[in-house]
């Protein structure tokens, strides 16, 4: 209920417009990419190799020949998809391991915190490396370190949440009708509890989006001719002098894309006033 | 003279307007009571009367304030701020957040004085122990060099009530000075005030919601009814013989001694808010006695002696 | 004499505060030693400020906290022996009405699904016509609109919402409520409508009342007997409401009711001191410390509460 107007009076502030209009042409390109691709993401023609920005290649072409726009519309699908699943994953996770141990408090408690705080204390990207040193690199890895680099933020931040809302007079009430835990938990806790979560989740995936292409630079993330940002910047540091569009482009993308999420983000938690619940505790 | 003297103020914050007329005046060692329930308008007099409007957004759109013969409304700020503390004080509600909890509590008393009187650091500090000891606190050189988290709520209340004395204010503010307080020492402290009020020839101004807080310690009390006055006289005389219809139904619903059980039946309807103040007579939806007239016309508040009502069933039955 | 609805025997509830690795682990006594019985059919009033012990003695009573040592019996069955499905269901009979009616109801939830929720939370499944029904005759019993089933809680004022929050209480038929404080955040001519609306339906659907108040002149007004708290322990146990105390304590309770009527000013008693901390508990009496006739006995023997013909004080030299 308060969600549809929130989201309605974000959408009316020019922030929030813009960026939200910026993110659904990003979604866009990412589902239509095969189709609104002026080439092929691995269509390459060496002649043209490093061209710069001209009326056929809108964004120039890299050291293949290979049209820049077309990879950079791949890449979005490849980053939000990347960006989206793992943090999709890891909040789910993370939702039910933190109202579980909100909840029940005591050894369970304990034991998740400990587990969690063992990821919290290292930065996502040492989880990151540390897991496609054992995983090999891809993209399936990439998107398994970043779940679990993200894991601990959603446990922490739900099992905040449960545990001030826990307290609250109507769940009292609602065990005194006779309620089970469970119904408890999904009808009262977790309802009001989730605004701050998902909140957090957004923000989560410019963190994703980013942590993927810094992977994608060291080429461990996804492998060619599977088209990454990040991958794209990297062979693009050799060019530099010549063809700078090559890492340009790819690095104006990556910025837009967070810096849409971000401002959006914010609106968001401006409109539902959340900002204090937003602490993990 | 009296001290402190309204006339017909009327305050307005936006668009609303949550006090219509309000006049009222309380002389030295007079208690007056001014007593209504939520939205009656009773705290922002109070921060009328202080010159705090700004903090909610308000503003004085009529009628005249008057302390010791100087005009408040339209006073510049650098005149109020050397009433308030010195000759005005105010007490509010909640003791936890009018003291610093960084700073031990003789000192926040001591500061008043050296601020307002000028003394020095010792003279201040053997003030403030007089006071705490006039207030009934035993060992009050201990308590004096303690912080407020160590102090319970009652303590701190009467804290409060020293800071205000300190500077020998002539006029004290008090809005529900006892609310968030145990009964029991709710007693002590408002005889306390009382008995101070009293001895030191200053003006009180108790601001409640309880009737039987005005029985005890009021000499004169103002009824306010969303942002109105309903009624006002000396408190034997409303007592005994209340007039207008909401401050009877106020006074039979609270459970006195001797009541029989099923007596109480309470004003029926809502407490109105600002936003959904009826036309008329802002009491008609409630009132028992009400009649065509209170719906479209405002009654005026008039006077019969120390009596003021503000009724048309009233003035009709006086006529 | 017939069984108590609800017996309490030597019930007690610490709570452990602090400890970690800076503070020293500290045991706050909430309440202590209480031996009651809540007879069934009428109103006991609990009375006592703040420390007392009240409203947890409210929770435990109803089994949402868990007692540290004691018992508490409803209509016979012990609760602390009973399973999770059998206390469920007894949950049925007996239920709470809150104190703050702005956190008792969920704000997402309307207040039809409030309503509805003690059904279905005992798995009373309702057609849709048998539920909106329902909702109907709960909004009749407690005096609300039936237009006012679709409304959210912050759509509603203090006393509605506490009306709603009875309603609630009622859903499931109980014969027993504990009331906290049910009146204590509303307006005063407000507090005497739910008042009136709390002495009709006891009436008229023949509940018993446990009233828990911090307003010692509507207890006597509202309760057929007062059970007197102080810093966990009951102290007096009236078995009128119009009873002369005997206690030092309920008597100044008593001189603290201010009544609306100037010609019965009273003559405050000094009381001096404070209640004192839970944490530490005097050794001997607990109002010793702020008694005007204790003496050495006071200070080191606890007295013990001593029922005489259906009144009780625990009191070395309880007053005549």
């Amino acid at each position: 209920m308060s969600r549809d107007t929130a989201l309605a009076r974000v959408l009316r502030t020019p922030r929030g417009g813009i960026s939200a209009a910026v993110l659904l042409l990003l979604v866009l390109a990412a589902v239509f990419a095969p189709v609104i691709s002026p080439f092929g993401y691995a269509d390459q023609n060496l002649p043209m190799a490093n061209g710069a920005p001209s009326a056929r290649h809108w964004l120039g072409t890299d050291e293949f020949g290979r049209d820049l726009l077309s990879r950079i519309i791949h890449g979005a699908r490849t980053s939000l998809a990347v960006g989206t699943v793992s943090i999709g994953i890891s909040m789910l996770s993370g939702i039910v391991l933190g109202a579980t141990a909100g909840y029940l408090g005591g050894a369970f408690d304990r034991v998740v915190t400990s587990i969690v705080d063992l990821t919290w204390s290292f930065p996502e990207i040492l989880i990151a490396l540390i897991l496609i040193a054992i995983l090999g690199p891809g993209l399936q890895s990439t998107a398994v370190a970043i779940a679990i680099g993200y894991l601990a933020q959603f446990t922490r931040l739900t099992r905040t949440q449960v545990m001030s809302l826990r307290g609250e007079t109507y769940v009292e009430a609602t065990i005194g009708l006779g309620a089970t835990h469970a119904h408890v938990l999904f009808r009262h806790l977790l309802p009001n509890a989730i605004t701050p979560v998902i909140v957090a989740g957004m923000l989560a995936t410019g963190n994703a989006i980013v942590l993927e292409a810094t992977l994608g630079f060291f080429g461990l993330g996804a492998q060619p001719p599977t088209p990454s940002w990040g991958a794209m910047m990297s062979s693009g540091t050799a060019q530099i002098f010549i063809a700078p569009w090559i890492i340009l482009f790819p690095g104006v993308a990556i910025a837009v894309t967070v810096i849409a999420i971000n401002l959006f983000g914010d609106a968001l938690i401006d409109a539902l006033d959340i900002r204090s619940r937003l602490r993990t505790g | 003279m009296a001290l402190l003297e309204a006339e017909d103020l009327a305050v307005a914050i936006g668009r609303l307007s949550p006090l219509d007329g309000v006049s009222f005046r309380v002389g030295k060692g007079e208690v007056l009571g001014i007593v209504g329930e939520s939205g009656s308008g009773k705290s922002l007099t109070a921060l009328t009367v202080m010159g705090l409007l700004g903090l909610v957004g308000g503003r004085v759109t009529r009628g005249a304030i008057r302390f010791d013969g100087t005009d408040l409304v339209g006073l510049d700020e650098a005149a109020y701020r050397r009433l308030r503390g010195r000759r005005i004080a105010l007490i509010t509600q909640n003791p936890m957040t009018s003291l610093d909890p960084l700073q031990r509590v003789g000192a926040q008393i001591d500061q008043v004085a050296r601020l307002h009187l000028g003394l020095g650091p010792a003279a201040s500090r053997t003030r403030s122990i007089e006071i705490l000891e006039q207030l009934r606190i035993p060992r009050a050189a201990i308590v004096h060099g303690q912080y407020p988290h160590q102090l319970s709520g009652g303590m701190k209340q009467r804290i409060v009530i020293a800071m205000a004395l300190a500077a020998d204010p002539d006029l004290i503010i008090a809005d529900e000075p006892t609310t968030a307080l145990d009964v029991t020492i709710q007693a002590q402290i408002i005889d306390l005030m009382g008995e101070l009020v009293r001895a030191r020839g200053v003006a009180l101004v108790l601001i409640t919601h309880d009737m039987g807080v005005v029985a005890q310690a009021c000499d004169r009390v103002l009824v306010l009814y969303a942002g109105r006055v309903a009624e006002s006289d000396r408190v034997d005389a409303i007592f005994a013989a209340p007039r207008h219809p909401y401050t009877r139904a106020l006074i039979a619903c609270i459970p006195r001694e001797g009541m029989e059980r099923g007596s109480l039946s309470g004003i029926p309807g809502l407490v109105p808010s600002v936003a959904d103040y009826a036309a008329g007579c802002r009491f008609a939806p409630r009132c028992p006695l009400v009649e065509a007239r209170c719906r479209t016309e405002a009654p005026v508040a008039r006077a019969i002696g120390e009596r003021v009502v503000a009724c048309h069933v009233a003035e009709a039955a006086d006529a | 004499m017939p069984e108590p609805l609800v017996a309490l025997r030597a019930l007690s509830r610490d709570f452990a505060v602090g400890g970690g690795l800076l503070g020293k682990r500290r045991v706050l006594r909430a309440v202590h030693d209480v031996t009651l019985d809540v007879p069934r059919g009428r109103i006991t009033g609990v009375v006592g400020e703040s420390g007392c012990g009240k409203s947890t003695l409210a929770r435990l009573v109803l089994r949402l906290i868990e007692a540290s040592s004691g018992s508490v019996a409803f209509d016979g069955r012990d609760l602390g022996s009973v399973t999770a499905r059998e206390l469920r269901a007894l949950r049925r009979r007996m239920q709470m009405v809150f104190q703050d009616p702005y956190a008792s109801i969920d704000p997402r939830y309307s207040v039809r699904a409030a309503l509805r929720e003690p059904f279905e939370v005992q798995g009373l499944k309702l057609g849709a016509a048998e539920a909106g029904q329902a909702v109907a005759q709960l909004l009749d019993l407690v005096g609300l609109s039936a237009a006012l089933a679709d409304s959210f809680p912050h759509q509603l004022s203090g006393g509605q919402k506490q009306r709603v929050g009875i309603a609630r209480a009622l859903a499931l038929r109980p014969d027993f409520l504990v009331l906290d404080e049910p009146t204590a955040s509303l307006d005063v001519s407000i507090q005497a409508q739910i008042v009136a609306l709390l002495e009709r339906l006891r009436d008229e659907l023949g509940l018993t009342y446990l009233f828990i108040s911090h307003d010692l002149g509507l207890v006597r007004y509202l309760c057929d007997r007062i059970v007197v708290m102080y810093l966990g322990s009951v102290v007096e146990v009236l078995p009128t409401a119009r009873a002369k105390p005997r206690h030092p304590y309920t008597r100044a309770l008593l001189d603290s009711v201010f009544e609306p009527d100037p010609t019965r000013r009273r003559k405050v008693a000094r009381l001096s001191g404070e209640i004192p901390s839970a944490f530490d508990p005097p050794p001997g009496c607990a109002f010793a410390a702020r008694c005007a006739q204790a003496n050495a006995r006071c200070l080191t023997e606890r007295p013990v509460l001593a029922d005489d013909d259906g009144h009780a004080v625990a009191c070395h030299h309880p007053l005549a």
